[in-house]
């Protein structure tokens, strides 16, 4: 684009003009901050040079980003990160051979050896066994978490943008309550009771938490989509809600909802290790990494190995989800074009 | 202005109502308030129905909260597990918080803001491509990992610091725990700035300060950050409300005796009335810094005007 | 002369490729005179203008060849501190969007003043009041009470003198203005012209008017240089362009514009799209889109002939298109 690009009205960076009447948000702790404001700078669908969107701009913004994708180091790396992590979700006995049930006291502690690549932990159980099993726990808490939250969410949030009225201010206050509590201590108050060894308290309580941030990000995105010159004149020409809905706006609105939900999927991971090492997330016989890390912290010392394994690989599925999404978002982010 | 921070504040009403409503909820439904009152023992049930009536427990939820509220507002904010009210625990743990917030939003501004600059300027270099690797390093290795890594290895390897803070909780012994405490915050305030950067530089003002002959220093403090930082600013502003929530795991590493540790035993213990005492602090914390972010928008950008 | 561009080239490097935005410009300008660039969006004729001011964005813009001659001096050889105390004082740029273009948290004083502060070293409060006398001189009123204003705050043909304000500050010799008045409303652009030419005879500056508007162009300039793909196709005094183009493309320009004398009939718009600077076609880079191409045309680029002693074209039939 050898012309500049014609002027903006304010480059957006520079300013941020506060919503009417919602209260800015991070209650929700530094990772889930990252995934919001990840998804903001996505909310305004991209807009063709000559500044009119048309409907088949969808279609080619996704194959575009496709295209980016399948270039980009980044995207390659993460991706096969998560497919390995997926495989070893399905079939940790495919690399693992015995049970991560499986402690013996007498190696409590004892480092690398032949069978044990990653040495035994405090209780003496196989930390490459452990580590290995851990990963179908978090996988499968921010899988359904996620989905939970990107369902839950983007409904709520997308027919409050859609139909805005009495009900999009009731629900932005409602987001407004949940971000002023901070999540971890949410957490710690709700899960604190429960006895339930499942993952299913845990990923209830992500949902529950959660879905505010999908829900504020699908709001923006539908009401930015809304008022694109086609929308408005689908709307003109009698289309009626449901085909507008469906056919017009929700696949323009659906880029920002699937970047921050992949971002917010590792930082769900993140957060349940993180409620696991306070001892109110998963409980044993559950094998998570954020016990095992909990578990490890007392003998530090003696045995770190116990404690770096689990972190690492928490710390590697992390970073691929965030590192995916990221991918995704510059893919589909047309300013860095 | 006047106008609309009284609008502001009104608005605060319902989320300050319904985030401790929520929270009051929780720990009514989900625990037993009464459990943590006879110390570790079960409480018999003859004390247990005297200790309901006289925390009017026997009355519906809705009126115990009322009663709770009207006792805050008067400065009552109960009594804690071990028959010290809870103010005091207040008066003991907030200071320490408060110096670890304030170390957090120290590194922040300083390290947070410097590279995010550094990167936004030169970005596609070398320099800017290995931040941006380690920012989201930091931002994917859990805090507690974090935390308990530097413990590992500044506290019990190498011995530069004490694993533990004592009870003073001095901002020297704090600098270690604030910059966990800052870590991913750090990392997000990095790539804001830097984002916020790349886009202003190349923004139509930058470059008629550019034609109009200005040196590039100038062209950078005075007209690129000082457009490019106002996003940021507001971010750390909304921040400090999460980090003083968010402190609990960087409290517990660390052994840190403020707020996140005395929240962490009273849920441990299940004393309401410590629970929903900090988090009713914390919210009012959490929203009055939005507003005061709110309120700086105008002072850093002259375009908004408050109707 | 006062500025001769001499076969400048410049490219931009994308990821998608090398696209050549300029490919041997050669224009020039006198103390006084007034210099009006025309062409499309992409015909190289911004690019050209902020490699004269030195503020294209390298990377990734790139000068691959050329000079540009300032007074004599080679600019392109010049170091950057150098080059910076020529921009603002001996040459100034005024911009198409005066609000983008405007420092937005910055008050219209302390960007007018700025520049007494950095080139001439004046204290802040004697560069205000230069400030609101430059106000006055593009004839904003109540200037001492609006130099304390931001730019939001101002109209836009107000916000557009602002800019002039600001380029005229250190009554440079030579003022650049891309597309000075396309963003304005028609009733306010006439003004903003007039003004701009007024300061311009008063100040005996060269004036280099980037536009796309020929209305604009009829009035004001002495010279008209036409670009189309990165290079200059047909340059020639005002009123002989008008009485008789020399170039099918300027042809096409001047027959889009609609006129009176011919209510009813169907607008004349040359057809086709401007090239891809990517894919620029060999040739004649004008060749698909000209009603006059031949054979050689798609082959052999056209140098640019001498119509006559102040005039020339880059079209191998120019003799048949001024007389046709």
């Amino acid at each position: 684009m050898p012309e500049p690009m014609p002027p903006e009205p304010y480059p957006s960076g520079g300013s941020r003009v506060p919503e009417d009447g919602a209260i800015a948000a991070t209650g929700m702790g530094g990772a889930m901050d990252l995934a919001t404001s990840e998804g903001e700078t996505l909310e305004e669908p991209p807009v063709g040079p000559d500044g009119t969107g048309r409907p088949e701009r969808a279609r080619s913004l996704w194959s575009d980003a496709w295209r980016d994708l399948r270039r980009n180091p980044v995207f390659i790396i993460s991706g096969l990160v998560i497919l390995f992590l997926v495989f070893v979700s399905l079939w940790p006995s495919a690399i693992a051979s015995g049970s991560p049930l499986k402690c013996d006291l007498a190696k409590a502690q004892e480092g690398s050896q032949p069978g044990a690549p990653f040495g035994y932990d405090g209780q003496g159980c196989n930390v490459y066994t452990r580590t290995v099993y851990g990963a179908r726990t978090s996988v499968t808490v921010g899988v359904l978490a996620t989905l939970g939250v990107a369902l839950f969410g983007s409904v709520l949030g997308g027919l409050a943008g859609f139909f805005g009225g009495v009900w999009d201010s009731v629900l932005s206050r409602i987001t407004d309550i949940f971000f002023a509590i901070p999540v971890v201590l949410g957490g710690l108050v709700l899960l604190s009771v429960v006895t339930s060894n499942t993952v299913w308290p845990v990923i209830g309580f992500m949902v529950l938490l959660g879905w505010p941030q999908i829900s504020r990000i699908a709001r923006g995105s539908v009401i930015t989509a809304k008022q694109n010159d086609y929308v408005q004149a689908a709307r003109a020409l009698g289309a009626s809600n449901s085909r507008m809905l469906l056919r017009h706006i929700t696949p323009n609105a659906v880029a920002p909802v699937i970047v921050v939900a992949t971002i917010a999927l590792g930082t769900y991971i993140s957060l349940e290790a993180t409620l696991s090492y306070l001892g109110v997330g998963l409980k044993p016989p559950t094998v998570s990494w954020g016990i095992d890390i909990s578990a490890a912290s007392p003998y530090i010392r003696n045995a770190p190995h116990a404690l770096l394994w689990p972190s690492g690989a928490l710390a590697l599925t992390v970073l691929a989800f965030i590192m995916l999404g990221d991918a995704v978002r510059d893919a589909l982010d047309p300013k860095l074009r | 202005m006047g106008r609309y921070v009284i609008r502001r504040l009104l608005q605060m009403i319902p989320v300050f109502i319904g985030a401790t409503l929520l929270i009051f909820l929780m720990v009514n439904v989900m625990g037993d308030p009464i459990a943590g009152l006879c110390g570790d023992r079960q409480c018999d049930p003859a004390t247990a129905a005297q200790l309901e009536k006289e925390f009017g427990l026997d009355k519906p939820v809705w009126q115990q909260y009322l009663t709770y509220m009207g006792n805050v507002f008067t400065g009552d904010f109960g009594t804690a597990f071990n028959g010290q009210p809870v103010t005091e625990l207040m008066a003991s743990a907030f200071p320490v918080t408060i110096r670890l917030t304030i170390v957090a939003i120290i590194f922040e501004i300083v390290i947070g803001i410097t590279l995010g600059v550094i990167t936004g300027l030169r970005r596609g270099s070398p320099v800017d491509s290995g931040v941006l690797l380690v920012t989201l390093v930091v931002i994917s290795v859990p805090t507690f990992v974090t935390g308990l890594l530097l413990q590992l290895l500044l506290g019990v390897q190498w011995g530069w610091i004490k694993p533990s803070v004592s009870s003073d909780a001095t901002f020297g012994e704090l600098i270690v725990p604030g910059l966990v405490l800052a870590s991913v915050s750090l990392a997000y305030v990095t790539r804001l700035t830097r984002t916020s950067i790349a886009e202003n530089k190349r923004s139509d003002y930058v470059r008629t300060a550019i034609a109009k002959g200005l040196p590039r220093r100038r062209v950078v403090t005075r007209h690129l950050l000082r457009n490019s930082l106002i996003p940021v600013v507001t971010f750390i502003g909304t921040d400090i409300g999460a980090l003083m929530g968010g402190a609990i795991v960087t409290e517990r590493i660390f052994n840190i005796h403020g707020v996140g540790f005395q929240l962490y035993q009273g849920i441990l213990r299940q004393n309401t009335q410590t629970v929903v005492g900090f988090v009713t602090v914390l919210v009012l914390v959490f929203l009055v810094a939005n507003l005061l972010v709110d309120l700086l928008y105008a002072v850093l950008d002259p375009r908004i005007r408050y109707a | 002369m006062l500025l001769e561009v001499r076969d400048l080239h410049v490219e931009f490097r994308t990821r998608d490729g090398v696209a050549k935005a300029v490919n041997g410009v050669t224009y020039g300008v006198d103390a006084g005179e007034t210099l009006a660039v025309l062409g499309e969006s992409g015909s190289g004729k911004s690019v050209t203008a902020q490699a004269v001011m030195g503020i294209l964005d390298i990377p990734p813009g790139r000068i691959t060849g050329g000079e540009i001659l300032f007074q004599d001096r080679d600019l392109l050889t010049l170091k950057e501190d150098e080059r910076r105390k020529i921009r603002g004082a001996e040459m100034a740029m005024i911009f198409q969007d005066a609000l983008s273009s405007l420092n937005p948290v910055l008050t219209v004083g302390d960007q007018l003043g700025e520049m007494f502060v950095v080139h001439r070293g004046m204290s802040r409060k004697d560069a205000r009041a230069r400030a609101v006398e430059l106000m006055d001189r593009v004839r904003i009123p109540a200037a001492k009470e609006r130099v304390r204003q931001y730019p939001h705050q101002f109209s836009g043909g107000m916000r557009q003198r602002i800019m002039i304000a600001m380029a005229m500050a250190l009554e440079p010799k030579l003022i650049i203005a891309d597309e000075p008045t396309t963003a304005l409303d028609v009733t306010v652009q006439a003004q903003v012209m007039e003004l701009l030419a007024e300061l311009q005879r008063e100040l005996h500056m060269g004036l280099i008017l980037i536009t796309h508007d020929l209305g604009v162009v009829a009035d004001v300039a002495d010279r008209i240089a036409v670009m189309y793909a990165g290079r200059i196709v047909e340059s020639a005094p005002v009123h002989d362009i008008y009485k008789a183009p020399a170039h099918p493309y300027t042809r096409g320009l001047l027959d889009s514009i609609p006129r009176l004398d011919q209510k009813g009939q169907e607008l004349y718009a040359i057809k086709g799209l401007p090239p891809n600077l990517m894919h620029i076609p060999p040739g004649c880079a004008f060749h698909p889109r000209c009603p006059m191409a031949q054979d050689v045309c798609r082959t052999d680029e056209p140098p640019l002939y001498e119509v006559d002693e102040e005039r020339g074209s880059a079209c191998h039939f120019w003799r048949e298109c001024l007389h046709g």
